[in-house]
Parts: structure tokens; sequence; C-alpha cells
């Protein structure tokens, strides 16, 4: 079954669910990022603001890497030789 | 089908490629002038002529465009620049403001829909705008003015063999070549990571927002094109503090290596 999907097709599979797979460990990543953070601000509130920024510069740095795995999806996708 | 054309597509990824605009040869070799050329032109013209009238009036207690303009100098100043360079902030503070807010106006002027404007007044349809930062090239320009900066600034202050000779830190020598290896890769790594970092971000939001008015064509439905346009507002307004963030991380990671050349010996 696999060989008549043809080689197009088996790289959008592969990237469909890699990218599924991802979003999956970047969505755990950024969620505990949040989670610690916010227990953070409720044990001291008063950097409250030092905390947000470490928190923000944390979630972009993971969303980096998993823009990285977005952009091989793309590789396989759309340029493909053959 | 009037408006098919510009306002929404089918192909996600046409709007957000580079389009030539006109070519011309130099020598024996053509240049090609795109669209994102011209928007990064225009986002310097732009910054060349909006800076300094925010910061022409020099009053005490600032207003309106001033006191924007100032508090993101200030904060790039006191949160990034003062902490993670110490001592060198004034050297790199010009490098660091100009760098954020030439990445901020690229960014900003990506969300501008100026050819579906110019396509309804005109009703002809131009590629001449769009996000100059969802270009790989562009952004690979500027990692790799970083790149350059870092690592010049090092080898101005510390000599090139001397500099070289920083790069690892003191471990016992067997495993020296294989420390040094992976400083040099990682070394590598740091501009290309910065640069489809911002790259990728910008383009993930073009075609997200190419992708939801698409599927107004696809269904061809009222509902679909309300529950479409309510979440392109959403995502919008997402993607204006993406472009504020991005800005922000690309300048913070300069920061950190332009110091991470400068410091002195490793522990």
């Amino acid at each position: 079954m696999l060989a008549e999907i043809g080689s197009a097709g088996l790289a959008i599979l592969g990237a469909g669910i890699s990218c599924g797979m991802v979003i999956l460990g970047a969505g755990i990543g950024i969620g505990f990022i949040g989670g610690k953070s916010t227990e953070a601000i409720a044990r001291q509130p008063q950097i409250g603001g030092r905390i947000v920024t470490a928190m923000i510069i944390s979630a972009a740095l993971i969303e980096g890497v998993t823009l990285f795995a977005l952009v091989i999806n793309f590789l396989a996708i759309f340029w493909m030789k053959g | 089908m009037l408006y098919s054309v510009v306002l929404a597509e089918l192909d996600p990824l046409r709007p957000v490629i580079a389009a030539p605009l006109f070519r011309f040869s130099i020598g024996g070799y053509e240049i090609v002038f795109s669209n994102h050329m011209l928007m990064v032109t225009v986002a310097a013209v732009v910054l060349l002529i909006i800076i300094p009238l925010g910061v022409s009036r020099k009053s005490l207690m600032p207003r309106g465009w001033q006191n924007f303009v100032e508090s993101l100098c200030v904060f790039l100043r006191d949160e990034v620049a003062r902490p993670i360079l110490g001592d060198n902030a004034d050297r790199f503070i010009f490098f660091v403001w100009t760098i954020f807010f030439f990445i901020l106006t690229m960014n900003l002027l990506g969300m501008v829909p100026t050819e579906a404007i110019y396509y309804l007044i005109t009703k002809r349809e131009e590629r001449f705008g769009g996000g100059a930062t969802a270009n790989i090239w562009i952004t690979g320009a500027l990692a790799m003015v970083t790149f350059v900066l870092t690592h010049a600034v090092g080898i101005k202050e510390y000599g090139l063999l001397k500099y070289l000779s920083m790069l690892a830190p003191k471990v016992p020598w067997p495993i020296l070549p294989l420390i040094y290896a992976l400083e040099i890769l990682s070394a590598l790594v740091r501009p290309f990571a910065l640069a489809v970092r911002l790259f990728a971000n910008m383009l993930a939001g073009h075609i997200i927002f190419a992708t939801f008015i698409g599927l107004i064509l696809i269904f061809k439905n009222w509902f679909v094109a309300a529950g479409s346009v309510g979440a392109i507002i959403v995502m919008s307004c997402l993607e204006l503090l993406i472009a504020f963030i991005q800005a922000y991380i690309f300048t913070l990671l300069s920061t950190l290596f332009i110091s991470l050349a400068l410091e002195s010996e490793h522990g």
C-alpha cells in the first residue's frame, strides 16, 4: 500500500505526522514554562515583571526550535527532487 | 471572483514568496530587484525619517511619539545592553538600537496590506509589498551582520590567535579537540539559528493568514467567511505581538553573542 502512494504522498504524510509530534513537544515545553513561571510569580509577586520577561524569552527560544522542524517539513514537501 | 486574485488565494505560499519587480544588469551579472528588497529599502527610509522626528524635541517630559521611541530605547539599554554587556554597553548600544528598530519596522511593514489596498483602488495587481523578514536571505543577511560583528569585535579586542584559543574552556588535553570542534560548530550554528527563528516565525504568520483567507475561496460560504475573518483578527493581534517579541529576541541573542566574544578568560 505504501508503494502505491508514491514518494510525493509519502513525503507529505511524513511531514504531517512530524509536524504533529513537534507541536506536541513544543506545547508540553512551553506549557511547563508557563506553569513554573506562574508558580514563581505566586511565590514572589514583586519580581513579576522579570519573571514574565524570562518566560517570554524562553517561550520564543523553544518556538524557534519548533519552527526549525517546520522549515524541514517545508523542505520535504516542496523541494523534493523526483 | 473580482477580488479573488489579491485578497484571497488558493495557494497560500504565493503571496509570501518574493516577486521580481525589475531586472538590471551590472557587468556580466543580472540582478533581480524583488519586492522584499523594496520593503527593506522602504523600512530603512521610514526609520531614517521617523526616528529623528522622535528624538529631535528633547523635552524632559516626553509625550507621544518621542515617548514611544525613548521608552523602547531606554528599555533596550537598561534591560538588554547594561545587564549583558556591562561596561561595554555604550560601545554597542547603537547596534542594539539599530537592529531592534530595523527588524521591528520590517516585521510591522509586513503586516500592512499595501497590495490589497492598491488593488481595491486601481483594480490592478502588482506585487510590491510584503514581509521582508519572511525571506530567508534577508534574515540570513541580518544574522551574518551579527556573526561578523561578534567575531570582529573579539578578534580586535584580543588578537586572532588569543581569540581562537579563548573559544574553548580549559579541559584536559585528550578531549580538547572534541570540545574545540563542538565550540566551532556552535559558533557556526548560532547565526543560522537566529536567521531561521526570525524567518520561520514571520513566514508562519503570513502563511496562516493566507490559508485562513483561502478557506473562504474553498468553501464559498458566509459562515466560513465570518469565522475566518474572526480568526484572522485574532491571529493578526498575535502576529503583532510576535513581531515585537521576535525583534527583541534577535536583539537579545545578538547582544549575548557579543558579550560571549568579549568576556575575559573562560572560567
